[in-house]
């Protein structure tokens, strides 16, 4: 008996020593590439240029990041994209909302399910089928390079997601409970603001933080439907050459990767739980 | 029967700025872009005329093109076997009781929650020779004198585009994995345990099953967003060396945009969108055989 106890505890100690051996290998596989690019932004350019690589830089300096603020305009470009994105969330999230209770409220009602339909099957179609005419047209409604016609393209992207999700929430909310309400005088405005959407709260919450990752994330609308505004995601691919002669400008890049990445990880760290939960409900990105 | 029309009104109300919003960005977009098909508009030439299918027989016989469409199909087929693979492998670890499981889910949302232009800039520069990641990490556990120019070969150019779209897309493949593997009672495995099954049987039996449906699921939807992958290589590789790496959405890009020849960007973006309604009528005919 002692013997197979014996057994049983060195077979769980394997196995424990087993579990964190498989976790190590798949965090180095994530952190190394993301402390690399860290090490990277605060080492002098000069000494990026050589081999091996130190892990751990003799000389930190921030100077990459100043060159990014003095002479690429850093703050006007984060300025950019917190502009673009925080209208993008607070107008998609409002219009979103009204219309996920609406699609599933009256889902019995034959055109408003074709339309439902209409959204989720735009999720299909690309970005590059749709990209040359739309960015004519934007050219002609003097939309391009605007912040009104990015932040209408980014609300038009996040839309298919956000409205499935939003509806699939208002489905479990009882119905009775706004009944009861409407028994009590509540019209169909103080229903919706003051049964249904506090009661949405945790599911606006997941949206919204899906949607900051992805509005973060896009970088075809901004490159091809913008000139002057420029964000994050496309600064990053037309940095200017510093002093270095080497095709790329790694310093520079790595810095402005660490500003993109910093507000992620910190972002990804407290939010952890509402993400997966996004994810899993939603099961789609783009 | 009044109030019931007025709610139909509001109702109405409510979903048209979504719908509008959406029809806007996608219904001319996409009908100019059939008619553009069937047009040879050359805006460097100031060309407009009408040339029937020319544009999409011109599609086939050009190298460019046919370069394209070989490296994405290589792209999505390896990509995504090394998706069910290794993205069933990844879930299982993160399905793992122990201490460290809500910090390996939170370290893994990270590739996911980057962007793919700071992926692609940084494989860039890690599959560099000289100064790179990858070569450095070579060079210090295997072998000290290694050297090779991943960028500049094509099979090795394909093979770092490859990884880094791994890298970055696997986790989130993992988790919708997961999220199957989630809802699975504990009850089912010890009732499984009760009745004898080992193991290895509760595996085969009630694990893999759950698994097989749930990547059956979304082995399309993840084939499609490969097949417009558009940021990755336009960072790293910007489609070189040559023509290698130049993914289908890439060459349409830069039809459009860059040699501005509209109608054939044009007739190719149409070409990659029926194929793409072709795997999504697949998929529904998968998606209802599994729920009967």
């Amino acid at each position: 008996m002692s013997n197979g106890n014996m057994k049983y505890k060195v077979y769980h100690v394997f196995q424990h020593i087993f579990k964190w051996l498989l976790a190590a290998v798949v965090a180095l596989i994530v952190l190394i590439p993301v402390y690399w690019i860290f090490i990277s932004s605060i080492t002098p350019s000069g000494e990026l240029f050589k081999s091996p690589i130190d892990y751990l830089p003799d000389h930190p300096t921030l100077d990459s990041y100043e060159f990014l603020i003095q002479n690429v305009g850093l703050l006007d470009k984060i300025k950019n994209t917190v502009i673009i994105i925080g209208f993008t969330l607070v107008i998609s999230t409002v219009i979103c909302v009204l219309g996920a209770y609406a699609f599933c409220r009256f889902k019995n009602n034959k055109a408003i399910s074709l339309a439902f339909g209409f959204i989720i099957a735009t999720m299909l179609i690309p970005e590059v089928v749709t990209a040359r005419p739309l960015y004519e047209f934007m050219q002609k409604v003097k939309l391009y390079d605007t912040y009104p016609g990015l932040i209408i393209l980014y609300i038009s992207s996040v839309i298919p997601f956000s409205v499935l999700i939003l509806r699939n929430f208002v489905s479990e909310i009882p119905e009775s409970l706004e009944e009861a309400a409407a028994i009590d005088g509540a019209n169909f405005t103080q229903r919706l603001f003051y049964v249904v959407i506090p009661l949405m709260k945790p599911a606006i919450a997941t949206v919204c933080i899906i949607n900051f990752i992805n509005c973060l994330n896009n970088f075809f609308t901004p490159l091809y439907y913008s000139n002057g505004i420029q964000v994050l995601s496309v600064a990053i691919v037309q940095l200017p050459l510093r002093d270095n002669m080497y095709g790329v400008p790694w310093d520079l890049t790595s810095a402005m990767g660490w500003i993109i990445l910093l507000p992620i990880i910190v972002f990804v760290a407290i939010f952890e739980k509402q993400i997966m939960d996004g994810i899993m409900a939603g099961g789609v990105k783009e | 029967m009044k109030t019931k029309k007025s709610m139909l009104v509001a109702a109405w109300l409510l979903i048209i700025p979504v719908l509008a919003i959406r029809a806007f960005t996608t219904v001319y977009p996409i009908l100019a872009t059939i008619r553009n098909s069937f047009f040879d508009i050359r805006l460097l030439q100031g060309k407009n005329v009408f040339c029937g299918f020319e544009n999409y027989i011109k599609a086939f016989k050009d190298p460019k093109v046919l370069t394209s469409i070989q490296f994405t199909v290589i792209f999505v087929v390896v990509s995504m076997l090394f998706h069910i693979i290794l993205g069933v492998i990844l879930a299982l670890i993160l399905n793992m009781k122990f201490k460290g499981q809500r910090f390996l889910r939170t370290i893994i949302l990270i590739p996911w929650a980057m962007p793919a232009v700071v992926i692609g800039m940084a494989g860039k520069w890690a599959f560099n020779n000289d100064y790179g990641l990858v070569n450095d990490l070579i060079r210090r556990f295997i072998n000290p004198n290694f050297n090779y120019s991943w960028l500049i070969y094509k099979d090795s150019a394909r093979f770092a585009v490859i990884a880094m779209d791994l890298w970055k897309d696997l986790p989130f493949f993992a988790i919708l994995v997961l999220s199957g593997l989630q809802f699975i009672s504990h009850d089912i495995y010890e009732a499984a345990r009760v009745d004898g099954a080992s193991g290895l049987q509760c595996f085969t039996r009630i694990t893999l099953p759950l698994i097989t449906k749930n990547v059956a699921t979304l082995t399309i939807p993840f084939t499609l967003w490969r097949l417009t992958s558009f940021d990755l290589v336009y960072s790293m590789t910007s489609g070189g060396p040559g023509e290698d790496t130049a993914l289908i959405a890439y060459r349409i890009t830069m039809e459009a945009f860059t040699n501005l020849n509209t109608g054939y960007a044009a007739a190719l973006a149409v070409m990659l969108f029926i194929v793409m309604l072709v795997f999504t009528g697949i998929n529904m005919k998968i998606q209802s055989k599994m729920s009967d």
